[in-house]
């Protein structure tokens, strides 16, 4: 699978999806997406970086320990719980800010949102960790 | 500082000096014992400052909350048994940790050592000053861990780590049954406050009447007798003498053996004067005092004959606590209390002898030894006065309380009538008899005798001061309590034995009061134990020949019957549940869903096919479901792995074509990504695998899979099929409370996301969970295979 082409084609797209995969992980409160989809597409662009340049080649340039994705995606998530109960309320519970910011206009700030980047990381940690895995296997 | 913050804090002193301690030891380095020694004065002291007043009746009380809307709170009470106690392990605890400095080699690890010595001895002070169960029940079972942990602190000899499970299997559930009968006294009364029950006659009187006292008595005693290596469960403390030599002498001889003792006595003045109580406590007192005192005759080990004797004197206590009659319901508790305090000091003196002439002869073996009064004459005189204390001879603290036990003997003997009459006296003077034979063993096989030169190094000596000096303390204190018993007895054995009889108690003891019969009986005890000693070596013989004979006339012989078996039941169980194949999981799953689903469907079904279906489907659909019928047969029938795999990713992308179509983008969305991720992933493992099934189905496997898979498919389509309507009509939707909610409630207009992240977060987080473990369960089973190669 390593044809010039699909190499040049992957180049081009894997920042794409990424930029995509991020775009779907904000927008996942009001429109279709959300952490788990934005994780698993980050993820899908990311093995295939590995398919078409192989593992070898990538963790040459740059060596992603996966594990510590998910780790602080699990740590993310929970301290947000967390946070709730330093406001005395109960674990998880969210909250949100309505605000009017000069330039971006009205915008809201929603604590789910931290928990949602957790989920994010902690798919693509771990899709990415056992793919790696997987792929390492002799 | 008062009196209720002393305990408080010399409970947890020990827990957090233990914390401190690796700390500490980077700057004491092999001083890091002198530490320990200094962190159990500290508590000795914070305990002392309570006897005068609680020598002068006043008790204390006092509690933290710890867990209000359960009632358990963190509860002190300081009567004169818990002083006692306390000082007993404080005391010894300085004892012990002092001679450590010596004993322990400096190469060993002296941090994990001092570190749980010192949690042990918190957790024994917290134990003894518990006034809340569940609180003593909780230090209690930390007394049982971390004396598994010392035990075994020899982490690469087998015989440790057996002697560490055993006491561990034995003490810990012992544990548990105790905590049973706790929860059956607080069905009773209500409260799990000791200090509480005590304070409260008629509540002690509702327990003596209750239909559950036997219940609650049988239960807190099997704890007890665990702890204390009583009846049956004697058999851990032989093997606990695997432990470090100074171990032994602080938790198996001075104090954790005796927090069985301790309970019988915390709980004496609840259950006390009832015939169910002298039946079990002393009567399991009795025979183990009996039973222990002759099997010490065929031990070797100069640990192991301190160990039986350990278990004989234990019972001791437990035979007189447990005299009682209506009328006089602690006949024995002042002796049983004053043995207890007597039997700390000299037996803890034993075992350190018994270290330093291990220490010096390089070997435990009794018969290897002989003649070394002549090499260590000091430490000659000081194991002679512990042991003669031990056996019994006057003017030492021993003789003084089995005096006691004997009068106490007789007294309940004379209540009761009949045989026993004769029978308990006759009981308690054979025991002595055995205890004074080993007692005179120790002496004679150690110190006395020709030197058995062969077997010994050439060049032996007394130990150094540092070692010598706690053994002598203990055996000063031996002739002291024994020359003058009347400060001891007024300071700790008085307020210890009002707090369990529950009222002022005046003590008269002395060395001397005239030819009584306890007096006669103890010149009997003599000149039989004289006697017998010259059998001694025959009768050991004697009782090698029946172990020999008959291996399975002993109660270890059932525990590792029972312990291997249980390994062998579990491999087999393990065998049975985790075959390896896949297939089997996937079978008891779905057969596991079928239950689930079936069963509830069965139980409420109105109808399972719901009458108002709509079978008009659209041409379009049609083809939809058509090919994913086709897929699905594909994923079923194709032999080569990589042909069944793009069936299943058919199916995949055509479900999610129905998503679309259903309109819902985020599933859609998810199940494309999702399916494009496993089939790469699919791919990557099939390279590494044969490319066809090989396994061979016959037509009843095929038959069976088949009736399973169909089964679940139609309970499923069932299942769907109802989900707004038919078997599922009685139940309300959930869907509308979201449809409500989230915009006002989350500010979210993607309903999907919004349950996700904030209505069902708490899921959401589990099922992170879940993926993080499971990424790193398929990392490790991954790397394992590469590794095993």
């Amino acid at each position: 699978m390593t044809t010039l082409i699909t190499k040049t084609v992957s180049k081009a797209c894997v920042p794409i999806i990424i930029l995509f995969s991020i775009s779907l992980l904000f927008a996942g409160h009001d429109y279709p997406g959300g952490g788990f989809i934005g994780g698993v597409m980050f993820a899908s662009a990311i093995s295939l970086l590995y398919v078409v340049f192989g593992l070898k080649y990538i963790d040459s340039i740059y060596s992603y320990q996966w594990d510590k994705w998910f780790a602080s995606g699990l740590l993310l998530a929970s301290l947000t719980g967390f946070g709730a109960m330093l406001f005395g309320y109960n674990f998880l519970r969210s909250s949100y800010l309505l605000a009017s910011l000069p330039l971006a206009g009205d915008i809201k700030l929603l604590s789910t949102t931290l928990f949602d980047i957790g989920v994010y990381l902690v798919v693509i940690g771990s899709l990415l960790y056992v793919f790696k895995g997987t792929g390492e296997d002799e | 500082m008062d009196l209720f913050t002393a305990i408080t804090l010399a409970v947890f002193l020990p827990f957090i000096m233990a914390g401190i301690l690796p700390a500490a030891e980077k700057v004491l380095k092999n001083r890091i014992g002198w530490y320990a020694t200094a962190t159990a004065f500290l508590s000795l002291l914070l305990v002392a400052r309570a006897v005068p007043s609680v020598a002068n009746g006043e008790n204390i009380q006092g509690s933290i909350p710890w867990l209000p809307s359960l009632g358990i709170e963190l509860s002190f009470y300081g009567d004169g048994l818990s002083i006692m106690f306390g000082l007993i392990v404080s005391g010894v605890g300085i004892l012990i940790m002092a001679y450590s400095n010596e004993y322990m080699s400096k190469r060993e690890d002296l941090s994990r050592y001092y570190r749980q010595l010192l949690m042990f001895m918190g957790s024994m002070l917290g134990m003894v000053f518990s006034s809340n169960i569940i609180q003593l029940f909780i230090f209690w079972e930390l007394t049982s861990i971390t004396s598994f942990m010392l035990i075994g602190y020899w982490r690469n000899r087998p015989v440790s780590v057996y002697g560490a499970t055993k006491s561990l299997l034995i003490t810990a559930s012992g544990g548990i049954f105790m905590l049973a009968g706790f929860l059956v006294l607080n069905i009773i009364t209500g409260t799990f406050d000791i200090a509480a029950i005590l304070q409260n006659e008629s509540m002690i009187e509702t327990i003596k009447g209750h239909e559950f006292f036997l219940f609650a008595l049988v239960l807190i005693l099997i704890g007890a007798a665990a702890k204390s290596a009583q009846g049956p469960f004697y058999i851990w403390l032989p093997n606990a003498m695997e432990a470090p030599t100074p171990v032994s002498a602080f938790l198996h001889s001075a104090t954790m053996v005796k927090a069985g003792i301790y309970l019988v006595a915390r709980i004496h003045p609840i259950f006390s004067g009832t015939d169910a109580w002298f039946i079990l406590v002393s009567g399991l007192g009795i025979i183990t005092m009996l039973a222990a005192g002759f099997l010490a005759f065929r031990q070797k080990d100069i640990k192991g004959i301190l160990a039986y004797s350990t278990i004989s004197q234990l019972a001791y206590m437990m035979a007189m606590y447990g005299y009682t009659t209506y009328q006089y319901p602690g006949i024995g508790v002042a002796a049983a209390t004053f043995h207890l305090l007597n039997h700390a000091t000299f037996k803890a003196c034993l075992f350190l002898i018994a270290g330093i002439v291990a220490h010096e002869t390089a070997t435990r073996d009794i018969t290897k030894m002989g003649g070394l009064r002549k090499d260590m004459p000091v430490t000659f005189i000081i194991g002679s006065i512990a042991a003669l204390a031990m056996a019994g001879v006057p003017p030492l603290n021993g003789f003084l309380s089995k005096e006691m036990f004997y009068e106490s003997s007789l007294e309940m003997g004379h209540l009761l009538g009949g045989p026993l009459e004769y029978l308990i006296p006759a009981a308690a003077v054979l025991g002595g008899v055995f205890t004074f034979a080993y007692s005179i063993r120790f002496i004679d096989g150690i110190f006395l005798g020709k030197r058995r030169s062969e077997h010994l190094p050439k060049h032996m000596h007394e130990p150094s001061l540092i070692m010598l000096a706690p053994p002598a303390f203990l055996a000063i204190l031996v002739i002291l309590i024994g020359i003058f018993p009347s400060v001891a007895v007024h300071y700790i054995i008085e307020p210890a034995v009002s707090g369990i009889l529950l009222q002022e108690v005046h003590l008269h003891v002395s060395l001397w009061h005239g030819f009584t019969a306890a007096l006669m009986m103890t010149i009997i005890t003599f000149i039989a134990g004289i006697a017998l000693y010259t059998k001694y070596d025959a009768i050991a013989a004697w009782q090698d020949r029946i172990n020999v004979r008959y291996p399975w006339f002993s109660i270890n012989y059932a525990y590792d019957r029972i312990v291997n078996g249980a390994q062998g039941k579990s491999a087999a169980f393990a065998a049975v549940m985790q075959p390896g194949p896949i297939k089997p999981y996937l079978v008891a799953l779905l057969l596991l869903l079928l239950v689930l689903g079936a069963i509830p469907a069965m139980l409420v079904a109105t109808t399972i096919i719901p009458a108002d279906l709509n079978f008009d489907i659209p041409l379009y659909e049609g083809i939809l479901l058509g090919l994913i019928v086709i897929a699905s047969l594909g994923a079923a029938i194709l032999r080569k792995y990589l042909h069944a795999i793009i069936a299943v990713s058919a199916v995949g992308y055509l479900v999610s074509l129905v998503f679309i179509y259903l309109q819902a983008p985020d599933l859609a969305m998810t199940q494309i990504l999702v399916e494009t991720l496993f089939t790469i992933i699919f791919l990557l493992v099939i390279l590494k695998i044969p490319q066809t099934f090989r396994e061979n189905l016959t037509r009843s496997v095929l038959a069976r899979d088949l009736l399973i898979s169909s089964a679940v498919g139609i309970t499923v389509l069932v299942l769907l099929l109802n989900s707004t309507q038919g078997i599922a009509a009685p139940f309300e939707s959930i869907a509308y409370y979201f449809i409500e909610n989230s915009v006002p409630l989350a500010r979210g207009h993607n309903m999907v996301n919004v349950i996700l992240v904030d209505f069902r977060g708490y899921d959401t987080l589990g099922e992170i969970v879940v993926l993080c473990l499971a990424g790193l369960g398929v990392y490790n089973l991954i790397k394992s295979r590469s590794d095993s190669k």
